[in-house]
């Protein structure tokens, strides 16, 4: 019965609810009205003036033509300065009647819309629309002027030699930034709008004389598809149009850093921008992408290759030392020296666990410190560095809860994750590390190697895009061969086969 | 982008038939050849080698007649339907057969070096397991898998090879001829059929980039095989001598047992992952040549389903066998000379037939126009 009921009642509601938006719809098709009046009416309504605090709608007279004019803008994300400077005044000290509005207007960016719904976007945006009596179209004024960071140093990218631009919230600066870098007329700029209600802009960036139609023509149907109220930023959007949602891979980059976004561009690969997004997307994104970082470019070929080497050894460290020691220690006992055998078990002596516990305690401890570490605010943050190196390293030793030994296998694979700089790939790392001690503590070495054999299966089944995973290593493609280790800058003369550019040699 | 063409280049070619037909070095193949021939078994893989290079031109010769038809369709396409049926079919059994008698053989030396321990049935699983999901992913990935991985696997062979040398006695080579020339050439090629999975890939060929590249990857992958088992078995003769080698079955896993290097005196759980990693490999290609033999006899064509229902069988009839080092060694030795004929002969007798078709003229023919 009460079930019925409220299905009842919902139902009623929400017959209701269209009603009310059936009429908004209604409004918003339809176009402007030559009548000053009906028209400054009807956008009161739109925008609940004078409820909507920011909202300002302002009478004025066009004294030389003798009209009456209206101009309505949300103040907070327009320049008011301008509008006053460019519009008002130009419009009140115009004594000439011959001249027409757009000859008086002295702002920067003119254009007349007469749709309603064009209009009401425009005022969203940050424009401002000017209404003039007998006329039934409005002028939209450009004057946006979103409040908004400074161009900053990147946090999450750091490097040592290189630039220290990061990406910002605001679109435009972020364009800029990339400008600033490709200064070429084949730099192309799309935007699209992406979301029902909510109206956000993206902005596809690409080289058209490098990038593959195909794959264009793919990222665009997919963004397309999208069928969506609100995509705040690029991390949500990523996760609308990314290929596995489910995989602990990921397959498409996230890079704060405009140098390595340019990059990228020149390669023949899409980025995509967006309001709100300190960072861009690059796709289509291979393994090597989130292994690299910029500097292993920036960095002399001897260091810059030193560089990825640390970091695959520190790949490798983090994913399988402490599953290792647990395979060694409880089923391989045999393979370490002796001497080295009784310095463990002499440790492990009067530890109570079995190894597997022991290092499933010490890797869940770490990973707590590391995410308490994030979330803490700043002034508190020392205290977590105390706690945890004492209390849980120390302590724990004392107390036979862990052998020493293992505080320094989970801390030399906890550090060596943190080698690995794309937070993404980082996760990839850690969640991976728990799986492979998972299984061996089941079945030792058999089922660390069993795991690891089905994770590249599955590595080179993805695709990001149409590209294959671990492309260029396999399948092989022409490229300058820049995996595991690069080359020397002047032999990488290829762009990626893999993404089908249309021009192949750099130079 | 090029979603659906699932074609590998012959980097990939390669690291599979090496990984499929190398890692026989690695079981109880070379005490199978080691029994009869005694220390000239190192001869038995070169002569073999020798051997096969017949069917395998003579196979080149007739499916490379084809564009883009493997040697299912080829031989389809030859014998007509009903004969056609019947070849495939015993191709099939033999397949499945060696199969479940390799995987049983993984498992038992997994059981008795590594895990004694563990129940049987779950390192089958597991070892299964690992191989079916490689199979269901498909051969372009089982492809790249092998490539991945191949380098790092040749390394530590490299490096088995090279601690193995160093304790050896090249003295244990002579007689050079063990027990006689005659009885070497007579004994190993009959058991010419270790070199059969080069038949089976055959059924690959339209799965590869160009026929060139399929040529070209085959006799590479060949000579490279023959000089791996070769050399690694004078190596277990250097190591061993004769008279003990017989008594092994597995002579790969007392070699790395027995060496050492500085400080570390137990390897073997340092060559065991490599090892692991090339056995997952080789038996996902089994499973997939399989999956493909059947999907091919019986018109079901996204046969990458029937993998998992094929592997749960394989492990229950691999189960079957007690005290399986010398059940599956016997089994697979029968195998091993019922094979070699059909490896032999089967190739000469498309060949003939294609002839008397004149299959190659016609295809000369459309050459010319």
């Amino acid at each position: 019965m009460l079930k019925k009921l409220l299905r009842r009642s919902y139902r009623n509601k929400k017959v209701n609810s269209e009603k009310s938006s059936e009429e908004e719809i209604k409004l918003n098709e339809s176009n402007i009205n030559s009548n000053l009046n009906k028209t400054v009416d009807s956008f009161k309504t739109i925008y609940s003036y004078p409820d909507n605090q920011d909202v300002v709608l302002r009478n004025i007279h066009i004294s030389g033509s003798n009209k009456k004019a209206a101009i309505l803008f949300i103040n907070t994300i327009t320049n008011a300065k301008s509008i006053e400077d460019y519009v008002i005044s130009p419009l009140l000290q115009n004594q000439d009647s011959s001249k027409q509005i757009d000859e008086i207007i002295t702002v920067q960016s003119l254009q007349t819309k007469n749709k309603i719904s064009e209009i009401v976007t425009h005022i969203n945006n940050g424009n401002a629309a000017l209404f003039v009596e007998g006329e039934n179209k409005a002028y939209l004024l450009g004057a946006t002027n979103f409040e908004g960071r400074n161009v900053e140093k990147a946090e999450n990218e750091n490097v040592v030699k290189g630039s220290k631009e990061a990406f910002n919230e605001k679109s435009a600066t972020n364009i800029s930034l990339i400008r600033k870098r490709i200064k070429s007329e084949s730099l192309v700029v799309e935007s699209l709008i992406i979301s029902k209600r909510s109206k956000n802009d993206l902005f596809i960036v690409y080289e058209k004389d490098l990038v593959n139609d195909k794959l264009l023509q793919n990222v665009k149907d997919r963004v397309n598809a999208l069928d969506v109220d609100a995509i705040q930023n690029l991390s949500l959007l990523e996760q609308q149009i990314e290929e596995r949602k489910y995989s602990i891979f990921p397959t498409i980059l996230y890079t704060e850093r405009p140098d390595r976004a340019a990059s990228f561009i020149e390669d023949g690969y899409i980025v995509l921008l967006m309001d709100n997004s300190p960072d861009s997307l690059v796709l289509p994104a291979t393994f090597w992408s989130f292994y690299h970082t910029s500097e292993d470019h920036y960095l002399r070929f001897p260091y810059g290759n030193f560089t990825r080497f640390l970091r695959i050894l520190a790949l490798f460290i983090s994913l399988f030392t402490s599953s290792l020691y647990v395979a060694v220690v409880t089923f391989h006992a045999e393979m370490v020296p002796p001497d080295l055998l009784l310095a463990i078990a002499a440790t492990r002596e009067k530890v109570p666990f079995p190894a597997a516990i022991e290092v499933f305690i010490m890797e869940i401890a770490f990973e707590l410190i590391r995410e308490a570490g994030l979330r803490v605010p700043s002034p508190i943050g020392p205290t977590i560095g105390i706690v945890g190196a004492l209390i849980l390293g120390q302590a724990a030793v004392q107390a036979n809860i862990v052998s020493p030994i293992v505080v320094i296998i989970v801390a030399l694979g906890g550090l060596s994750s943190f080698a690995i700089g794309d937070i993404s790939m980082n996760f990839t790392v850690r969640i991976g590390r728990l799986l492979l001690l998972f299984a061996a503590s089941f079945m030792g070495l058999y089922g660390i190697t069993a795991l690891f054999t089905m994770a590249i299966f599955y590595m080179v089944s993805i695709k990001s895009f149409g590209v294959p995973y671990l492309s260029p290593l396999t399948p092989n493609y022409k490229s300058s061969k820049d995996t595991i280790f690069r080359r020397v800058l002047q032999k990488e003369t290829f762009r990626p086969g893999y993404l089908k550019p249309k021009d192949m040699t750099k130079r | 982008m090029e979603q659906s063409k699932q074609l590998i280049g012959i980097k990939e070619y390669i690291a599979i038939v090496i990984l499929m037909i190398g890692t026989k070095l690695s079981d109880d193949t070379p005490a199978i050849l080691f029994e009869q021939i005694k220390n000239a078994g190192w001869m038995a893989p070169i002569i073999n080698g020798i051997i096969a290079i017949i069917p395998i031109y003579l196979l080149m010769k007739v499916v490379g007649n084809y564009k883009d038809k493997s040697l299912a369709e080829v031989t389809d396409h030859l014998f007509g339907k009903f004969f056609g049926f019947i070849i495939l079919f015993t191709l099939l059994v033999v397949a499945f057969c060696a199969t479940i008698v390799d995987t049983a053989i993984y498992t038992d030396i997994i059981g008795t070096m590594y895990f004694t321990k563990t129940p049987t049935i779950i390192i089958y699983g597991i070892l299964i397991v690992v191989c079916a999901y490689g199979a269901r992913r498909g051969f372009e990935q089982i492809g790249s898998a092998a490539w991945t991985v191949f380098p790092y696997l040749q390394v530590s062979l490299l490096l088995a090879l090279i601690l193995s040398i160093r304790e050896g006695n090249t003295a244990f080579l002579f007689p050079l001829f063990g027990p006689g020339p005659w009885e070497i050439a007579k004994e190993s090629s009959l058991r010419l059929s270790i070199y059969a999975d080069f038949f089976y890939l055959f059924l690959f060929f339209p799965l590869i980039k160009s026929k060139k590249d399929f040529i070209k990857g085959t006799w590479l992958g060949l000579v490279f095989i023959v000089l791996n088992i070769a050399i690694f078995m004078t190596c277990f003769v250097f190591l061993f001598d004769y008279k003990t080698i017989m008594q092994l079955s597995y002579p790969y896993h007392e070699v790395i047992r027995t060496i050492s290097m500085g400080f570390l005196t137990n390897m073997e759980t340092f060559f065991l992952p490599f090892w692991l990693i090339a056995s997952f490999v080789r038996f996902s290609i089994y499973l997939y040549i399989n999956a493909l033999l059947i999907g091919h006899l019986f018109r079901i064509r996204h046969f990458e389903y029937l993998i998992p229902s094929l592997a749960t069988l394989i492990v229950f009839l691999g189960l079957i066998p007690e005290s399986p080092t010398f059940t599956i060694f016997n089994l697979k030795e029968k195998i091993l000379l019922i094979a070699t004929p059909l490896f032999f002969f089967l190739p000469v007798l498309m060949w003939v037939v294609a002839m008397f078709k004149g299959e190659f003229k016609h295809a000369n023919k459309k050459k010319r126009k």
